[in-house]
């Protein structure tokens, strides 16, 4: 999840203003993490070979704790998805998927955790992608922090109502008591809908409230002129050269 | 500044999509540099009117309009949004929900290229907003860890920084301590000296009524008399007389100590309620109190953990069934049918038994999430995050007779809020600090002690010590609509 300003506990990426990576132009942080990304194509020993060679840019980028946290937080996908292409197909088909999976994770979190949402729109229409589009795409990323807050906070006020209720009731179940089995799978769908429809309403409510503050201020204007300018500087073209060099020789060098 | 200012509504009536008329031919005439205080009860349609004025309806909104309202002489149906935004800006209720950026200085920047200005200009309004509204010194601070009163602060300046000639506010105080509302109102006043138009729309309207230089506009009907039915009293708490104690409570968030050794007694029998500044730990010591917020030290009733129901300040949390009465008895395998009736006719929701709770107003919603923690009736007491806003005095009075019904059956009661004017009419007023409860008593004995207002950093406004002024704010609209 992405947050700006502090994070509560290890859920959110936070933004990491320590980081080389944060002064490094936008455009060049999603074309890396794309080229990152595509290495998931790579058979294993070349794959492995890229894996050692991102950590240690992971270091320079003072980012390697951030990513570890990220790919902890899927630790239970990680270890099903090994356990289960190990056992029904091979540990090297287990290996390269739960590789390539902990990368992908990877690369997201770098362009994530030193890119601003502003940075995210001003690479976006670089791309021409329209104002309105960009700068909506950048509001969802902004956002994601606040509606993890808003489930917790849904999650709360329906615990105070008797909804979620803990573990322990649960656990008195007789499993083969098809009644109670039903009856507190009603529970759970029930439980399930009182979190949802909540969470849609205010969704909504925040979006509709975020477009009307927008329009308030002009946001459709074909006048609009922006503020800040993309300028590439020494460090953003050493690493686009890095990142090619490293993807011709990890692609054609036998 | 773009044009005069001068806003204008003739004979405007409007209707949002599938509900029936918000504004029956109301009209409005607002001259350049005026400052008009537009009041009344829920529901009369001051938000609604606060968008015609401003264009926002009928560009975003495509109910059905009659009439028309203008801008600067400019018809807000004809004009594109985004040219009618350069003459008049417009503040919304929830600062939180209007911060578009990850930064102050962003925030303020957004606006101005919505300008289309050069870049010396953007930076040039950009220090100048920054100085006036005193946001220099976070500037670069991300909006959504500023404090309530900073984010209105903010959401103003980023408005003014587009120098539009009229300003439109809708309940900007609603969520604002006294001393940013006051700080607030302040601003605003000095904005109209310079020339610009502000309308303002506010159930907390004693801020400025009273004002030589505001011009007050009542709307909508009087709202009627409520309160809870005497015929049916509320059954008495089982455990007697419930005593709550706090014992050394202490909360830590992420590396932040929000609250620290706090010791408190309350009683059953007496509404309290607590005060204190935007951010300075009352949610968090009600979550604490029902064992939501990890914490240090003890909460104890009758030497268990207490079991308490809390409101939540948003409604929209808690609501999700299909109909007002699934909502209230949810969960409740054995219903207190003789509680329900009572809830249903005390909290004014009798006749929305079979509306879905999504389609009530804000102010039926807030009524209904605390009629679904009455039904669950919590053994201890009932803790209530500022239920007083966004409604109007009369809404206050029947929430102040219903928590005094509540506290006579022996339970606790335990109240924040910023708004005086329903604090005054507890029966015990705490003021909570950065390093914890300042004062406590009885309200007319807290609001004369100078030494700890100042020492949790509030403002008192003149109109809560004079009472006939508070008279009038706590029952301005129960008898004074138009």
């Amino acid at each position: 999840m992405i947050r700006l300003g502090p994070a509560r506990g290890a859920r959110a990426i936070v933004l990491r203003e320590d980081s080389p990576l944060r002064r490094v132009d936008p455009r060049v942080k999603l074309a890396l993490s794309l080229g990152a990304s595509l290495a998931v194509m790579l058979p294993l020993e070349r794959l492995i070979a890229f894996m050692a060679l991102y950590a240690l840019f992971l270091l320079w980028a003072r980012l390697m704790d951030e990513v570890a946290r990220q790919v902890w937080r899927l630790k239970w996908i990680l270890i099903l998805l090994f356990l289960v292409d190990w056992l029904i197909i091979s540990l090297d088909l287990a290996v390269i998927v739960t590789l390539r999976l902990t990368l992908l994770a990877g690369t997201f979190t770098v362009f994530f955790a030193t890119t601003k949402p502003e940075e995210l729109r001003l690479a976006l229409e670089w791309l021409r992608v329209p104002h309105r589009y960009a700068f909506s795409v950048s509001l969802a990323f902004q956002s994601v922090g606040l509606l993890d807050d808003q489930w917790r906070a849904i999650r709360e006020a329906q615990q105070s109502r008797g909804a979620w209720s803990p573990p322990e009731v649960k656990r008195g179940l007789r499993w083969n008591d098809l009644r109670a089995q039903v009856s507190a799978a009603t529970l759970a769908v029930r439980d399930m809908v009182a979190l949802s429809v909540p969470a849609i309403v205010l969704a909504v409510k925040h979006a509709w409230a975020m477009n009307e503050a927008a329009y308030a201020r002009g946001f459709d204007s074909p006048e609009r002129v922006p503020y800040h300018r993309l300028k590439m500087t020494g460090l953003d073209w050493l690493l686009l050269t890095g990142a090619l060099a490293t993807g011709v020789i990890l692609v054609w060098v036998k | 500044m773009t044009g005069s200012g001068a806003l204008v509504a003739e004979q405007v009536s409007y209707g949002y999509l599938g509900a029936g008329k918000a504004l029956d031919g109301v009209s409005l005439a607002v001259a350049p540099g005026e400052v008009v205080l537009i009041t009344g009860p829920s529901g009369s349609g001051k938000s609604t009117l606060a968008r015609c004025l401003t264009g926002l309806i009928p560009h975003l909104y495509h109910g059905e309009l009659q009439g028309h309202c203008q801008v600067d002489g400019v018809s807000t149906t004809d004009t594109p949004l985004w040219r009618l935004a350069k003459r008049a800006g417009f503040v919304f209720q929830n600062p939180g929900e209007q911060l578009l950026a990850t930064s102050v200085e962003e925030e303020i920047i957004f606006g101005l290229e919505n300008l289309g200005l050069p870049p010396e200009e953007i930076e040039s309004r950009l220090e100048e907003a920054l100085e006036r509204f005193g946001l220099k010194e976070m500037r670069h601070r991300a909006p959504q860890t500023l404090s309530g009163g900073e984010q209105q602060k903010l959401a103003l300046a980023a408005i003014m920084a587009r120098h539009p000639a009229a300003l439109v506010l809708d309940e900007p105080l609603s969520m604002l301590d006294t001393t940013a509302a006051s700080a607030l109102v302040e601003h605003l006043l000095g904005l109209a000296r310079d020339g610009v138009t502000v309308v303002l729309c506010e159930h907390r309207a004693e801020y400025l009524e009273g004002r030589p230089d505001v011009r007050v506009v009542p709307m909508g009907a009087a709202a009627p008399h409520l309160a809870p039915p005497s015929s049916i009293p509320l059954p008495a708490s089982a455990e007697g007389q419930v005593v709550l104690e706090v014992q050394g409570l202490g909360v830590t968030l992420g590396d932040k100590r929000v609250l620290q050794g706090l010791n408190l007694a309350l009683a059953g029998g007496q509404v309290a309620v607590i005060v204190g500044r935007n951010g300075v730990g009352k949610t968090t010591l009600l979550r604490a109190l029902c064992g939501l917020q990890k914490h240090e030290g003890t909460v104890l009733a009758d030497g268990a953990r207490p079991e308490l129901g809390l409101v939540f300040q948003n409604a929209d949390l808690q609501l999700f069934n299909a109909s007002v009465r699934d909502e209230i008895l949810y969960r409740m395998p054995q219903p207190d049918m003789a509680l329900y009736p009572w809830l249903l006719q005390a909290l004014g929701l009798g006749s929305y038994e079979q509306v879905p709770p999504l389609l009530l107003s804000e102010g039926e919603k807030k009524r209904l999430a605390l009629a679904t923690v009455m039904m669950r009736n919590p053994k201890h007491g009932l803790l209530l995050d500022e239920p007083a806003v966004g409604q109007d005095a009369a809404h206050k009075q029947m929430l102040m007779s219903i928590l005094r019904a509540v506290a006579q059956s022996g339970k606790v009661v335990l109240v924040t809020t910023h708004d005086l004017s329903l604090a005054v009419q507890a029966d015990r007023l705490i003021l909570l600090g950065a390093d914890g409860f300042v004062a406590d008593g009885p309200p007319h004995q807290v609001l004369q002690n100078d030494a700890a207002w100042s020492a949790v950093g509030l403002v008192v406004p003149d109109w809560v010590r004079n009472p006939e002024r508070r008279a009038e704010a706590e029952g301005a609209t129960v008898g004074g609509g138009a």
